[in-house]
Order: structure tokens, then sequence, then C-alpha cells
């Protein structure tokens, strides 16, 4: 169940239990404020992706400071309940939803917000459709385009453009457009790196694009692009939307962009110093998550996570360091989102003491 | 929070809203009855029932009190046998604990240090109703809790954690082990109770190889409990071990409980390793896409199955293997038979390669007897890591 721990505004973040998650609002402030500098007065916006937050608190906080159309990107429909009854005007759920139960829920949440939602097969459609008009409400249906994870969307231009055809042609549903989701094969901080990659993956959707106009369908959305991508993408005269998220909170894994700032960080107490040389943590993978290797200690030279078990992690300590049992320790994860969904609470933590706690309270919604 | 919808009892496992964490009872069942019944065996020859070891479940894996309760109540009605349990249970941290007491639990071994001055105010506080066997390897930390116990009223029953090779804390055996054994005897406050050591994952399948292992490790343990009998210092409890290797700790003179977690449900790292348990717990998941033959991708992703330590296995269906997870989705690759099979709304199960991690990221188990729901149990333990 949930983690009970809410500590009072003011606190000084050495006195915080551990481990806990803390978010560097500076950090975060400055990474909202990157998204909202480069996409004002642009023809495309930031449509965050919830998923790696799922916190209402965030998503709004993000749509107030610019850049955003507005709305939210969800993962799942449980996630995207949690965002429309936050307070999100307008949501798009990126993955599939075939579940009869579950297309249901969706369209009930089109009574009280914008929904959109990714499909990807034809029966997926009148499935939607069938829901929708029964309940009297109107879904967007943007078609997934697969662009190079090997996962999900229609592979090619053709079944793509009979399958908007098909929505079109559909009451309860509208066909909005095409989206697609993509990781650059090899990370770069290199901007010409970006651009090269980020056009040739997203090229398939231009081609989908291409043809569903030539069939005389307009495209209203085509949505594509991540923190990776964000200035390249968000140059595409055809790109309207960027479904960014790791920029938030961040992560070592994206490092290779530096524009943004790491903001969310595991707090640990050193637990055990068995020998010398060696310093044990009390935050281990259920804290951290290890899904992209070990996280990093921030600010303190001389000592590296060497091993991480269900609830510890183990340092090594460069002699003369002298870490002691009470010691704290902030860890930055090798992957932000594999972490945030681990934690019921984000303690906003601003120039070392407690600012604000924020409920993560799509927490656990995989449904 | 998990958000699930709460399907009437009776529901078809299949028919679960996904994805769904279930554990079959009968199968958990027949886990808690092969474990418990290895310790609960009579062996004339044995000096006395006492020094058997029992079981002591490490409940932290699961986190769910209706799951733990069925492991302790397992003894009952069987009056003429031996006890296969110690009464009580252990956990990783204080928050955990504090969970397990609230349960009804009040006897409770934590396996991790509590360091901090909240936490040890919160301990002693626990202290004053319950047992609580702190695992400790450091002197100041014990000088801490006697300090905190005596202001407090309340007496902390300490074990010196002892580092059988694992590297993950804990005193280094021998001379170590009895100088902090000794200093804790003479403390106000604090009550030696004895020694406990986690030997690491002995993951190890083969057979003669995980018995050596363990022998080699859990003898260090074993040395330096005879040290502090010689020592003249009264020792009531050796804990250590775990299910993969339960029988080798449990036949071993001198450790009094095994610390056994993850058998009543099993997981992909151990089942390997004990045949005669089985897997109860899986999670349900539904096929949302399959955009080509030869993939389909599913609704449980890396968030619900947290794969750190290994992806999650898919049951019973011949060439199908998961392969890889993102975040929200399960990427399944499918040969022969069955690439063009699994078709979204299908259902598949997929058995977790760690259990606690998978159990970390849900609120609810789906209990299911015969193919049916029979209830949504709390993980109360899940996030209690503070």
């Amino acid at each position: 169940m949930q983690e009970i721990y809410r500590p009072q505004a003011g606190t000084p973040v050495e006195d915080l239990d551990t481990p806990c998650l803390i978010l560097d609002m500076n950090a975060l402030d400055h990474n909202m404020d990157v998204m909202a500098g480069y996409y004002e007065g642009r023809h495309s916006k930031l449509r965050g992706h919830s998923k790696n937050h799922k916190t209402p608190a965030i998503a709004l906080r993000q749509i107030r400071r610019g850049g955003t159309i507005g709305g939210v990107c969800a993962a799942k429909v449980a996630e995207a309940e949690v965002m429309v009854h936050g307070g999100v005007p307008s949501v798009f759920v990126t993955s599939e939803v075939v579940d009869p139960a579950k297309i249901q829920r969706l369209c009930t949440l089109a009574r009280e917000a914008e929904i959109l939602v990714a499909c990807d097969s034809e029966a997926n459609a009148r499935d939607i459709s069938r829901a929708a008009e029964a309940q009297g409400v109107n879904v967007g249906v943007v078609i997934e385009q697969e662009t190079g994870l090997v996962r999900c969307g229609v592979q090619e231009a053709e079944p793509g453009v009979a399958l908007a055809k098909l929505i079109d042609s559909l009451p309860g549903v509208s066909f909005k457009g095409i989206m697609s989701h993509q990781m650059m094969s090899e990370p770069s901080s290199d901007r010409e790196d970006r651009v090269t990659e980020a056009h040739r993956l997203i090229q398939p959707v231009l081609d989908l694009r291409e043809a569903v106009l030539a069939a005389g369908l307009p495209v209203e959305i085509i949505s594509t692009g991540e923190t990776w991508s964000y200035d390249v993408a968000g140059d595409m005269p055809e790109v309207t939307e960027i479904q960014g998220g790791s920029y938030l909170v961040m992560e070592t894994g994206y490092e290779y962009m530096p524009d943004f700032h790491f903001a969310g960080k595991i707090l640990s107490t050193v637990i055990s110093v068995p020998q010398p040389g060696v310093a044990v943590g009390d935050a281990g993978a259920r804290a951290v998550g290890g899904l992209k290797g070990l996280p990093r200690v921030e600010g303190r030279p001389g000592v590296e996570a060497v091993d991480m078990d269900i609830d510890r992690t183990v340092f090594r300590v460069d002699e003369g360091i002298g870490l002691r049992v009470g010691d704290q320790l902030t860890l930055i994860p090798g992957q932000q989102d594999a972490m945030v969904s681990r934690w019921d609470r984000f303690i906003g933590v601003r120039n070392g003491v407690v600012e604000v706690v924020w409920d993560i309270q799509a927490r656990g919604c995989h449904n | 929070m998990e958000r699930p919808i709460f399907q009437p009892v009776g529901t078809p496992e299949e028919a679960l809203d996904t994805p769904a964490l279930v554990v079959d009872l009968d199968v958990m069942e027949q886990n808690i009855d092969t474990v418990h019944g290895y310790f609960r065996r009579v062996k004339p020859d044995t000096v006395t029932l006492e020094t058997e070891a029992c079981v002591r479940p490490h409940v932290s894996c699961h986190g769910c009190p209706e799951i733990m309760q069925r492991q302790l109540s397992s003894d009952e009605g069987r009056f003429d046998e031996p006890a296969s349990c110690t009464g009580g249970v252990a956990v990783s941290g204080l928050g955990e604990a504090e969970v397990v007491v609230g349960a009804g639990i009040n006897d409770v071994l934590i396996a991790g240090r509590v360091v901090t001055r909240p936490k040890i105010a919160r301990l002693v506080a626990l202290a004053r109703d319950n047992w609580l066997f702190l695992a400790v390897d450091d002197l100041q930390n014990v000088r801490d809790i006697s300090e905190a116990a005596t202001a407090g009223d309340a007496i902390v029953g300490l074990l010196v954690d002892v580092d059988t090779g694992y590297g993950h804390g804990g005193v280094a055996p021998g001379d170590d082990a009895l100088k902090l054994a000794r200093e804790i005897e003479e403390m106000p406050g604090v009550a030696l109770m004895g020694l406990t050591s986690y030997e690491g994952p002995m993951a190890i399948a083969d057979r003669s190889e995980l018995e050596a292992q363990s022998r080699q490790r859990l003898q260090r343990l074993v040395d330096t409990l005879e040290m502090l009998e010689q020592d003249g210092l009264e020792v009531q409890i050796v804990s250590a071990g775990s299910t993969c290797n339960y029988d080798v700790a449990a036949d071993i003179s001198g450790i009094s409980e095994v610390q056994a977690g993850v058998y009543p449900l099993m997981d992909m790292e151990t089942i390997e390793v004990r045949p005669e348990l089985q897997h109860a717990a899986r999670v349900l998941a539904t096929v949302i896409s399959h955009p080509v033959a030869g993939r389909a991708v599913v609704d449980a992703g890396h968030k619900t199955m947290a794969p750190d330590f290994g992806v999650p296995t898919l049951e019973g269906f011949p060439g199908a293997t998961a392969t890889r997870f993102s975040a929200e989705h399960g990427i399944l690759e499918l040969e022969g038979q069955a690439t063009e099979q699994l078709l979204p709304n299908d259902k598949v199960r997929l058995i977790p390669r760690n259990l606690a991690l998978c159990f970390n990221q849900f609120d609810y188990v789906r209990a299911v007897r015969d193919g049916k729901l029979v209830g949504y149990w709390p993980i109360s333990g899940r996030g209690r890591l503070g």
C-alpha cells in the first residue's frame, strides 16, 4: 500500500527520513522553463508524457509555465483518469486500449475532457467507435506508426491509409493524425547526430502523413519526438506535438541531453561501514530501480555504487573520504520512470529545505 | 495507488482486469506445506525439540498480511508434531516491521539497520509492546539504541549481523562479532539475543554446489556461535538461510531459525533451485497489439513486472517468449505455430524473475482458487521502505 511519510515544509534535507524520493525544485523549474522557452511562439507544442511523473500537480505546473498544447500524454486508462480527474483538460493515451471494459472507461473520460487514443488495428478502431457512439461521446483516434522500437504500430503507409479511412468513416471517433515513439540507437550529445537520427526515424510518420493527405483526409496531429529530440522534432514543420517526459525528472541515461538538469533523486543513509573502503546504503532496487544500471552518487567524488540488491546499495569509498554510518548520500537514477513508479510521493526540495510534497497519484495505475 | 477494478468473487481469472497480480492459493498452500513440513519432520535422534530449526518467514518479498498469516498458521491442528514456525517473522526494515505489528504479529526480526535518530525513536516505541530482534553491526549504532531504549523504558533485542561472505554489511565472523556481542551484553536497554546472517542469494541450480557454498558460509556463523558460547554469552537465536537453501540451513546444528521468504509464491530465480516448489504468483496481462506475424505486445511493461534482475517468463504458451519490457509494453516473440496467435484481448501469464520487485509495483494480490477470484488482498508492506 502507500508509503506514509510526509514531512513538514521547511524541514532541512538532512532531517529527512530515508530512503525518500526528493525532487530538486530548482532543477525541475529549469527543465520546465527550457521546454516553455523552446515551444513559446513555435508551431509545435509540448504534450508532456505524464507516465514519467504520474502527478497531476506536475502536469498542471508545466501547462501553467507554458510551451504546452494544454494537455498531456498518458500510457494507461487509469493514468488518464488520474490526469483528467486532477484537472488536465486534454489527455492522449499513447498505448492501444483494446479491452472492452477499458474502452468503456476511456469513453467515459471523453465526457469530461478531450480524449485521444493510439490505435494500430481496424478491429480496435471499430470497438472504440461502437463504445463511443453508445456513450454519445467522441474519441480522437491517432494511428500509431512503428518507427524503430519494434513494438506496436502500423508498419507501412498502405495499411495506415486504410486504417485512417476506416476511422474517418466510423461514428463516435474522429481520425486525428499519426503518432510514433523512437529512441536514439546510439545516444549522442551532438545536435547534428540528433537531427540526422530524428529525421531518419520520424520519416515513416511523414510518409504516412503524405499518403493520408493524398487520400483526401486532413491530418490534424503529428505527435512524435521526445526528450532527446524535443528541439529537432519540434522544428519539423509537419510535427504538431512532442511527447517528452523524461526531461522533467532526468536520469543518468539522458545525461547526453545537458539542457536538462537532474531533478529526481533518492536520498539514502549509510547504514553500515563494514570495512574501510566499503559503505552500505539503505536504498536498493525497490527504491531506485536497477533497470539501467547502478545509480550515481551526487556531489561525492570518490564514492561509487558497485552493487545493489533489493533494499541495499554497496558503495566503494576512496581512501581518505571517511564515510560514516548515518551520513546521507544522494543517488541519481539510471532510469527515472522506473524509480518514480516505485514511490507515492515527491518531496520537493529547494535550497536544502522541503518546499512541497506532491502525491504521485498515478503510481500503480497499470490498468 | 493501484486503481484496480474490483470484480465479484468468483470471477474467472482470465476475466480479471489487467495487468493483475494473481496468487494461486492451492499452489501457495502446497508450497507452505512442503517447506513447513520439512521443518515439522520428527527426527527421533535429535536431542530435544528446542534445538530443531524453525522457519521465520521473511515477509518483505510479498508484504501481504493475508499470505503471512497463512505461513504462520501452518502448524494449526498438528498437535502431535513439532512446530515448524518460530511464531515470528522477519522483515527488511522498520517501516515493514510497523506494518506486521499492525497485522497482529508481536515477534519481528528486522534484518536491516536502524541508524537515524527518528528511526531509533520509532524502534523504541515499537519495542515497548513487541519482541523486536534488530540486526546490528556497528558499536556506535548499538550505543545510540541503548541510550534511546533506556530513556524510553524499553528493551530492544539485538542480533549481531555476521558477514558470512555476501559483503553487504555485517561484522566479520569470529573476533569482531564476539567483540560486538560482549559490548551489547554490557549495555542497558538492549539484550543480546544472538546472531544473524544473510549469506547472499544462493540461486545455485547445482544441488551439491548449493549445499557446499551454503555450508561453507553458514559454518562461519556456527563457528562464531561457538566462540560466543565459550565466552559465556547466552545465545537464543541464530537466524540465517533462505528459500534456496532452507533444508541445508535447517540441518546445520546451531542454526535455530531459517529466514525463508519466497517459498509460498516462488519466482523464476528460485524455482530453478527448488523444483519441489511451484510458482504460485503470476501477472495476468492482455495482448494489446499484434502488429506483425511473430510479435505480440502485452499491457504489462517494466512498471508492472520490474524486470531489474531479469525478464519474466511467459507461462504455458509454446513458441511464445517474453523478450523485452519497456515502461508499459511487454514484447512477446512468437515462433512456429504461435506466430499468428496471441491476438488483441488474448490473455497471457507472466512469472516474475524476482518476486519482491514485482510485488513492489502492486497494491493488491488477486487471490485465486480453482481458477476463480477469492478476494483482493492488500500488499500492506509495499512502499514502507523508510
